[in-house]
């Protein structure tokens, strides 16, 4: 008995109907699945599920100056569940109330939205919860077990948590081991996740960041573990990725035949406000190029990523990272550069030498300044240098990548009053955010003269729009499970072995004739030297 | 707010002279700020604290000055925003809302009254600039705003006034405040210069059913993004009524939603004349309904009662839609409540949500027990906001083109 076949759909045909009839079956799985049908299109799609958020050094600068705020401003623009506690944890006694007046001043005092929503702090103040909890006490962390317990119960927190290790890093691996002791780590079948955003540094070389990860990764799953570094939070970084991928227009040049040369600055016009004790240990190559130049570079070099899934993305970035040469000691003594500031004017005021600055050794010879010339070993960027830069008490506060891209083959206006610089393209993460393309204009009159000009995009004129703190940006993607702005341990490990060698050659060999350069100033001469060697010049930022 | 660079108002009588006074301003708008910003540095300076303040005031004017004037940015191109005001006290209404919106809107905004049809032909616009300093106070935001009153005949070819004033390759909206003549000959003449139609439907006469049908098949005809600041309206309700469909043991209902009641306020009681506008309730009809796959059974009758009724279906039950009237102290045609009520697996749940000037509240009502209950800090928006988000919708929503559509179907377009 011939049966009949299930009746097939027709068969679509054009490339709009393909797309109609994929959307139709992505929705209709959408409501079949666990996904919330009315959330399609509204602010976010996906939003937290309800979650304790812990977050451990809660009286220290960080907490209050950072991340409570984003907490309070996440809260304020309903983007957190209603089931949300903040449980603080910190030595010092405080009750609940205690803990959540004195908040409230720094929220007053940090908070980016002015002034306060009595209403909404209202609301969040009944769930911040404090927990005082000495780090090497079994027993803390043993009650802190049981009150999350009760506020899964009381509150509705479901078992979701987030930890938030807002303290000194010496500290980490002892909570880490405490909370892996308390069972805080362990997932349930029927829900309950845990997450825990682990501050940078991320160890001190490569040997500590292995044993870091490796301490680390024996209570949590690699997928746990959020490693933070807030400059990728931040929205012109993120605006890179959509820059280079959303745009067909720069990708085709983006590589060794059109570009000379990319610079990534990050001056900073500050010393070491107060934090000396800190800055002798770290320096600035620990500081800032292991993590934000590297990851900046990396954003840069990087190949478009299969999707933005957090993987997909980091294996491309740690792809560049493994590409990066590790430079020999000839090529660190010459390619690598370090400084100190001296005394000097920074904006008009006079400015301490770092050797002056209190708790820094007047002998020191940490470098408050380092720049570098990269290669990536790859297709794309073979002989393209990477020229990177940081330093502390530079004239003026600013962060900034710059393409450069290769002169005309030919110099057809030479005769012309001004010779046309090379087209440039500036990423300016801060301030002024925007982005900035230099180009030649033939200058109005009848001679042939012609003129570089810049046609500039800044965000603050085009978006008048706030933009969210990059710690807004990151805690929600943590709460949301979302990795992508999140470094994962292989990539903190390659950035140091890069990153390594150079510290090791620098402990080697007496720091040259440090101070080295005058606060205000834009570093030592021998960082003119090292890119003047190839012909080249550091921006006038 | 904006600062309005231009002085005394220029007045053009053609198109030439238009484009004429909008360079004219532009360089004189430069000066302005030149010589404000010189009085700003001239304050600092007397201040010796703030010296440094001044210098670094007076190395971002150097750095933007070309010729001894601050240079006014024009900012990055947008869009050009076409009002068609109808009249006068419109016309000024639609310009202030424009230029507290001066950081955010248009490039250009051309507003356009016709008067006087019978009158002699002409025209009479008037040109301003409005600069608003960022909040950094580094950089400035600009844009233009033209004021056109057509007469006579001209009035009724405003489409060639428009065109030559539009900031060429630039996506065009239209605004139209009032009811839109859709299917009249000024209509056919307008809409294909636009690529964007911004509308309020909650503001058109009667019950607004008719223009809604209109304009969902225009939307579909003529492939125009539309939006519809009634529709806007509503998404603090949808934020809200979504959220409560987070909790993973209450999702499953969505799928089994039995009946949607809107209750609105009625102009009068009962609404027994129909002329409450219900378009803003039926879009909540519309957004659920193609949210959770529904197809339309019967569309949207009008019974006796003053309530309209309709009857959708989803995966193979049907779905009850009640409009109710109900006396309010909201104004006409807002929505008082939202009712989803599903029943599965015995347990009858309702979602409900309420609103007032600054919040939403929603529910679940268990068997008539209230299981979940939160409250949202979500003021309604006023019309600068939703003029600034109907000109920064990237693209097409398609969450509000399925919601225009299923709108349509529930009114009886196919």
């Amino acid at each position: 008995m011939p049966t009949r076949a299930p009746a097939a759909p027709p068969p679509a045909r054009t490339a709009r109907e393909l797309r109609e009839a994929a959307a139709a079956t992505h929705r209709r799985s959408r409501t079949d699945s666990d996904v919330n049908p009315l959330r399609e299109g509204l602010r976010l799609e996906r939003v937290p599920d309800p979650c304790a958020f812990v977050l451990f050094g809660a009286t220290g600068d960080l907490a209050h100056r950072k991340v409570i705020p984003a907490i309070y401003q996440l809260w304020r623009t309903n983007l957190l569940p209603a089931e949300f506690s903040l449980v603080a944890v910190a030595r010092r006694p405080y009750t609940n109330e205690s803990f959540a007046a004195e908040v409230r001043a720094s929220v007053e005092k940090y908070s980016r939205v002015q002034p306060i929503d009595e209403g909404a702090w209202a609301e969040l103040a009944k769930r911040i919860v404090y927990q005082q909890l000495d780090f090497a006490d079994d027993a803390a962390f043993d009650r802190l077990s049981t009150r999350l317990d009760e506020l899964d119960k009381g509150c509705g927190t479901a078992g979701n948590r987030l930890f938030y290790l807002a303290t000194q890093p010496s500290q980490v691996t002892e909570i880490v081991r405490q909370m892996g002791r308390a069972g805080l780590d362990h997932e349930m079948r029927g829900g309950g996740w845990r997450r825990v955003i682990v501050e940078k540094p991320f160890g001190r070389d490569y040997d500590s960041a292995r044993l870091l990860n490796h301490e680390v990764n024996k209570v949590f799953r690699e997928s746990q573990v959020y490693r933070i570094d807030h400059y990728l939070g931040k929205e012109t970084v993120r605006n890179l990725l959509v820059f280079r991928f959303g745009n067909g227009i720069f990708e085709p040049v983006w590589n060794r035949s059109y570009i000379d040369h990319v610079q990534i600055t990050m001056a900073e016009s500050i010393g070491v406000e107060g934090r000396g004790a800190f800055y002798e240990e770290t320096g600035a190559t620990r500081d800032i190029l292991q993590n934000h130049l590297l990851q900046l570079m990396t954003l840069v070099a990087m190949e478009p990523p299969s999707s933005f899934q957090a993987d997909a993305l980091r294996d491309q970035k740690l792809a560049v990272l493994r590409a990066v040469c590790t430079p020999t000691a000839e090529e660190i003594r010459r390619e690598i550069v370090r400084g100190q500031y001296g005394p000097g004017w920074v904006a008009g005021e006079p400015a301490d030498g770092y050797r002056q600055e209190p708790e820094v050794d007047p002998e020191s010879e940490t470098e408050t300044y380092v720049a570098g010339r990269f290669t990536i070993d790859d297709w794309r960027w073979s002989g393209v240098p990477f020229y990177l830069r940081a330093g502390k008490r530079m004239p003026k506060r600013a962060t900034e990548i710059a393409i450069q891209f290769k002169e005309v083959p030919l110099r057809l206006f030479r005769d012309s009053a001004g010779d046309p610089a090379p087209n440039v393209l500036a990423m300016r993460i801060q301030p002024d955010e925007g982005i900035m393309l230099r180009f030649a204009a033939k200058v109005p009159g009848l001679g042939l003269d012609v003129r570089t000009v810049n046609m500039d995009f800044a965000y603050d004129s085009s978006f008048v729009v706030d933009s969210p703190d990059a710690y807004e940006t990151l805690i929600l993607d943590a709460l949301l499970g979302d990795a992508s702005l999140f470094t994962r341990a292989d990539e903190v490990e390659a950035a140091w072995s890069i990153v390594t060698p150079i510290i090791n050659s620098w402990a080697e060999v007496p720091a040259p004739h440090f101070p080295d350069y005058a606060a205000g100033s834009w570093g030592p001469e021998g960082a003119d030297h090292l890119i003047e060697r190839d012909g080249r010049r550091w921006r006038r930022i | 707010m904006a600062q309005d660079l231009t002085g005394p108002r220029p007045v053009a009588n053609s198109i030439p002279e238009v484009e004429g006074q909008l360079g004219k301003l532009w360089a004189r708008a430069a000066v302005v700020r030149a010589e404000a910003a010189k009085a700003e540095v001239a304050l600092i300076a007397a201040q010796a604290e703030a010296a440094a303040r001044a210098a670094a005031s007076l190395a971002a004017a150097r750095a933007t000055s070309d010729s001894g004037g601050l240079h006014v940015a024009a900012r990055t191109s947008v869009l050009n925003l076409v009002v068609l005001a109808g009249d006068e006290a419109t016309a000024a209404s639609c310009a202030a809302t424009i230029e507290a919106t001066a950081g955010r809107h248009a490039s250009r905004s051309l507003i356009l009254t016709a008067t006087d049809h019978d009158g002699p032909s002409g025209l009479e616009a008037r040109v301003e600039a409005l600069a608003e300093t960022t909040p950094n106070g580094r950089t400035e935001t600009g844009a233009e705003m033209i004021r056109v009153t057509a007469h006579g005949e001209t009035g009724l070819h405003l489409a060639s006034i428009i065109v030559p004033l539009l900031v060429h390759d630039l996506p065009v909206a239209l605004w139209w405040p009032a009811d839109p003549p859709f299917g009249s000959h000024r209509a056919q003449r307008l809409l294909p210069i636009a690529d964007r139609l911004i509308v309020d439907g909650s503001g058109w006469s009667g019950n607004g059913l008719e223009l809604l049908a209109h304009l969902a098949t225009v939307a579909r005809e003529r492939r125009l993004v539309v939006v519809d600041w009634a529709l806007l309206r509503q998404a603090r309700w949808r934020e809200a009524l979504a959220s409560v469909y987070d909790l993973p043991d209450l999702r499953p209902h969505l799928g089994a939603v039995r009946r949607i009641e809107v209750t609105f306020a009625a102009a009068e009681p009962d609404d027994v004349s129909g002329t409450t506008n219900v378009v803003r309730p039926l879009y909540h009809v519309a957004w659920l309904a193609s949210r959770l796959d529904m197809s339309v059974v019967s569309p949207l009758q009008r019974t006796t009662d003053g309530r309209h009724v309709a009857t959708l279906r989803q995966s193979g039950h049907e779905v009850e839609v009640v409009l109710a009237p109900a006396t309010s102290d909201l104004s006409a045609g807002s929505t008082v409540r939202v009712d989803i009520a599903s029943r599965l697996r015995g347990a009858e749940l309702v979602g409900r949500a309420t609103a007032t000037d600054q919040r939403v509240d929603v529910s679940i009502l268990d068997n008539g027990h209230e299981r979940v209950r939160r409250t949202y800090a979500v003021p309604q928006l006023n019309e600068v906001d939703l003029l600034g988000q109907a000109v920064e919708e990237g693209a097409s929503d398609p969450v509000s083109v399925d919601a225009l559509a299923t709108a349509g179907r529930l009114l009886g377009v196919d």
